[in-house]
């Protein structure tokens, strides 16, 4: 797969689409902090003030402007969240193809990553915080510690089947170098499901640092979303006043749209790294008409198109798909005569295929 | 045998993290009275000498250690300053209220998770099945803590249905058993639903999936043209097979579960587990903040082993790999 063909595969899905104009939002947000804000964030103005034209999202208890706090939050979240899963997700994907080309070696490291995986990082992260309130690097530290053990994994399991392919034992085969194979060949092919961990990470990151100043652990001088949310559960009418409307819901929200926006990158990802969950991509020029679309479940019309500008009209099976129903219906395959053709859909699109020819195809 | 190995080196390495952590930190636990703001009396060395040996602070870490072991075989987790009590009577108060919320979560989750995912499956590509994926992932993006806040302000404060909080009105503590278990599952739903909507995205997700790849299969094909009934070879044939990796997730998703669910008690200040962290860390008892963490650590890591076993009792091909 060419690094175009997987940007294609990924910007078909529409969720992944808003996945990434929601996350290049926040990142441009959290960037041009400094101009955006209206206020210092430092800046101490009348305290619990409504929200007015001066104060986007009024002021808390202090006196301080809750939207320059929401911009800065954006900036320490993410940075601490992207900063920490590239660098367990980097760690974790070298180590996991070190570990599925040596596999000796591997084994040990798969031990040591099974040990880790069992520590539940939480309860953990909480007793560190209570005895130290971890700033920025400490909890950098913690997220890579705990964070490379899951992808090293899943990065060993997809190396262990993709040192198997042709390729890689026709690399072999003409006297290239471990090292070399590994650098051009599995590392390559294991940043998929790599980049599923790094979003699934990086969401875990956000959650935990989030959870951790809620309850009252983080570092009290950070500007956190968290530690916006932390001073405000202290407040004692917050929730039967309206005050949490500009003081909970901005920063939750927050939170919330930046976690949906990754797992919506996450399934876009996953799309890319695991055939199974697409069909075949559409041939480039007819991708953006309806021609992709699936046609409507239980009807006749549209199959025709559909199946053409699909997967099948390479294997030969056009003419007779026009009688399927989208939903697991048995029909006559015209192309192979009498056979039962199994019509199943997978995630977004439909998969065709004729049980007779089957074996021929895969 | 290796999984055995494994199992005890990962429960040793909690101990010793408990033990470690409060004595790699700086300072020393007689700081607070030797600080001239702290004390009411400056503290004489022999005193000092004297309130360390007391403590066994005076010995070698490795002596420390031995101890610290020894208290734990015998149950014994140590005082706790706050509540003036031994830390394991505190916690064993705690941990039902804990065990019931997380308990009933979990069914709940996994349950309605599975039946929603099965109903996505079977329907791919429908509204139905593009409304139930959006509504998961959604809610499921909601940090537990946040929604709970949100159920606060719309089920308690503006439609006043519910509780705000806590577990148990206390002007029902001596009514009748039918009264009090009312009283004990009203103050539960919210904390429930708040653990059950923002866990049940993966449960839903991988059921869709894995169903979705078992009715592809060729057993599958054959169930049909036998002429079954799709409701018996939805839920026959092809649910129990792709239930295997939800039995793994399910365990998986405990640490997050009660990552919630400790949020979510600070939130409604429902008298578990969680709670009690959050006292002691204000409270700065760390005494009953170490045993928490242990009690809490060991019942995760024990729940996943054990559904490590269930998984070998439900899928025979794993019992037989070595």
């Amino acid at each position: 797969m060419t690094l175009r063909h997987i940007i294609s595969i990924f910007l078909e899905d529409r969720l992944a689409r808003i996945g990434l104009l929601l996350l290049a939002l926040f990142v441009g947000a959290a960037v041009l902090a400094p101009w955006l804000s209206p206020h210092d964030p430092h800046r101490m103005f009348d305290g619990m003030l409504p929200p007015s034209r001066d104060h986007l999202l009024g002021t808390n208890d202090l006196g301080y402007d809750l939207f320059a706090e929401l911009l800065q939050g954006a900036r320490y979240s993410l940075a601490l969240a992207a900063s920490a899963a590239v660098v367990s997700t980097l760690i974790g994907a070298v180590l996991g193809v070190v570990a599925g080309y040596y596999r000796g070696a591997g084994f040990v490291l798969m031990r040591l990553v099974d040990v880790f995986l069992a520590v539940p990082r939480f309860p953990l992260i909480v007793l560190i915080a209570a005895f130290a309130r971890p700033g920025f690097l400490t909890l950098f530290l913690f997220f890579v510690l705990f964070g490379w053990p899951s992808v090293a994994r899943i990065v060993r399991a997809r190396i262990l089947t993709e040192r198997q392919q042709e390729y890689v034992l026709a690399a072999h085969a003409i006297g290239a170098p471990g090292r070399r194979i590994m650098l051009r060949h599995l590392l390559p092919a294991s940043l998929p499901v790599a980049f599923v961990r790094f979003v699934a990470e990086m969401q875990h990151v956000i959650m935990a640092e989030a959870g951790l100043s809620f309850m009252g652990l983080g570092n009290p001088t950070t500007r956190s979303w968290g530690m916006t949310l932390s001073y405000a559960s202290r407040y004692p009418a917050l929730l039967i006043t309206d005050v949490w409307q500009w003081w909970v819901l901005p920063p939750g929200l927050a939170i919330t749209l930046i976690c949906l926006a990754l797992a919506f990158l996450g399934l876009g990802l996953e799309r890319v790294s695991n055939p199974r969950l697409r069909a075949a991509a559409a041939p480039a020029g007819i991708r953006k008409s309806t021609e992709n679309r699936a046609p409507r479940k239980g009807t006749t019309r549209g199959w025709t198109r559909y199946a053409r500008s699909h997967q099948l009209e390479r294997e030969g099976l056009v003419s007779g798909l026009v009688r399927l129903t989208m939903r697991s219906s048995a029909a006559p395959c015209l192309s192979c005569g009498s056979s039962r053709t199994v019509c199943q859909d997978t995630d977004g699109g439909a998969e065709i295929r004729c049980i007779k020819k089957q074996a021929l195809f895969q | 045998m290796l999984k055995t190995v494994q199992f005890a080196l990962t429960v040793w390495l909690v101990l010793t993290l408990n033990f470690l952590l409060p004595r790699l930190m700086p300072g020393n636990p007689l700081a607070d009275l030797d600080n001239p703001l702290g004390a009411p009396v400056p503290l004489s060395q022999e005193a000092r000498a004297r309130i360390m040996a007391y403590y066994g602070l005076d010995q070698p870490l490795p002596i420390q250690y031995q101890n610290y072991l020894r208290g734990l075989a015998r149950g014994d987790l140590g005082w706790s300053i706050y509540y003036k009590a031994p830390v394991g009577h505190v916690l064993v108060g705690r941990l039902r209220w804990t065990l019931g919320l997380v308990g009933v979560a979990t069914v709940l989750y996994v349950g309605l998770g599975v039946v929603l995912g099965a109903v996505s499956a079977w329907q791919r590509g429908s509204a139905l099945d593009q409304g139930l994926l959006l509504t998961t992932f959604a809610t499921g993006a909601f940090p537990a803590f946040f929604l709970a806040m949100l159920l606060i302000v719309l089920f308690a404060v503006k439609l006043k249905w519910l509780p705000l909080g806590g577990a148990q009105s206390v002007a029902l503590l001596l009514a009748p058993w039918p009264q009090r278990t009312v009283d004990i599952a009203r103050h539960m739903v919210l904390p429930v639903l708040a653990l059950l909507l923002t866990s049940l995205a993966d449960v839903y997700y991988l059921t869709r999936n894995s169903l979705g790849q078992v009715l592809g299969e060729g057993y599958i094909t054959v169930a049909r043209a036998k002429g079954l009934r799709e409701r018996t070879l939805l839920f026959r044939h092809a649910l129990p097979n792709a239930l295997l990796p939800v039995v793994t997730l399910a365990s998986l998703r405990l640490g997050t579960i009660v990552m919630g669910a400790m949020l979510v008690e600070v939130t409604f200040a429902y008298p578990g587990i969680g709670q009690a962290i959050y006292e002691a860390s204000i409270a700065r008892d760390y005494p009953l903040l170490q045993g928490a963490f242990l009690v809490t650590m060991l019942s995760i890591m024990a729940a996943n082993l054990l559904a490590d076993g269930l998984y070998g009792l439900l899928d025979p091909r794993v019992r037989r790999a070595p």
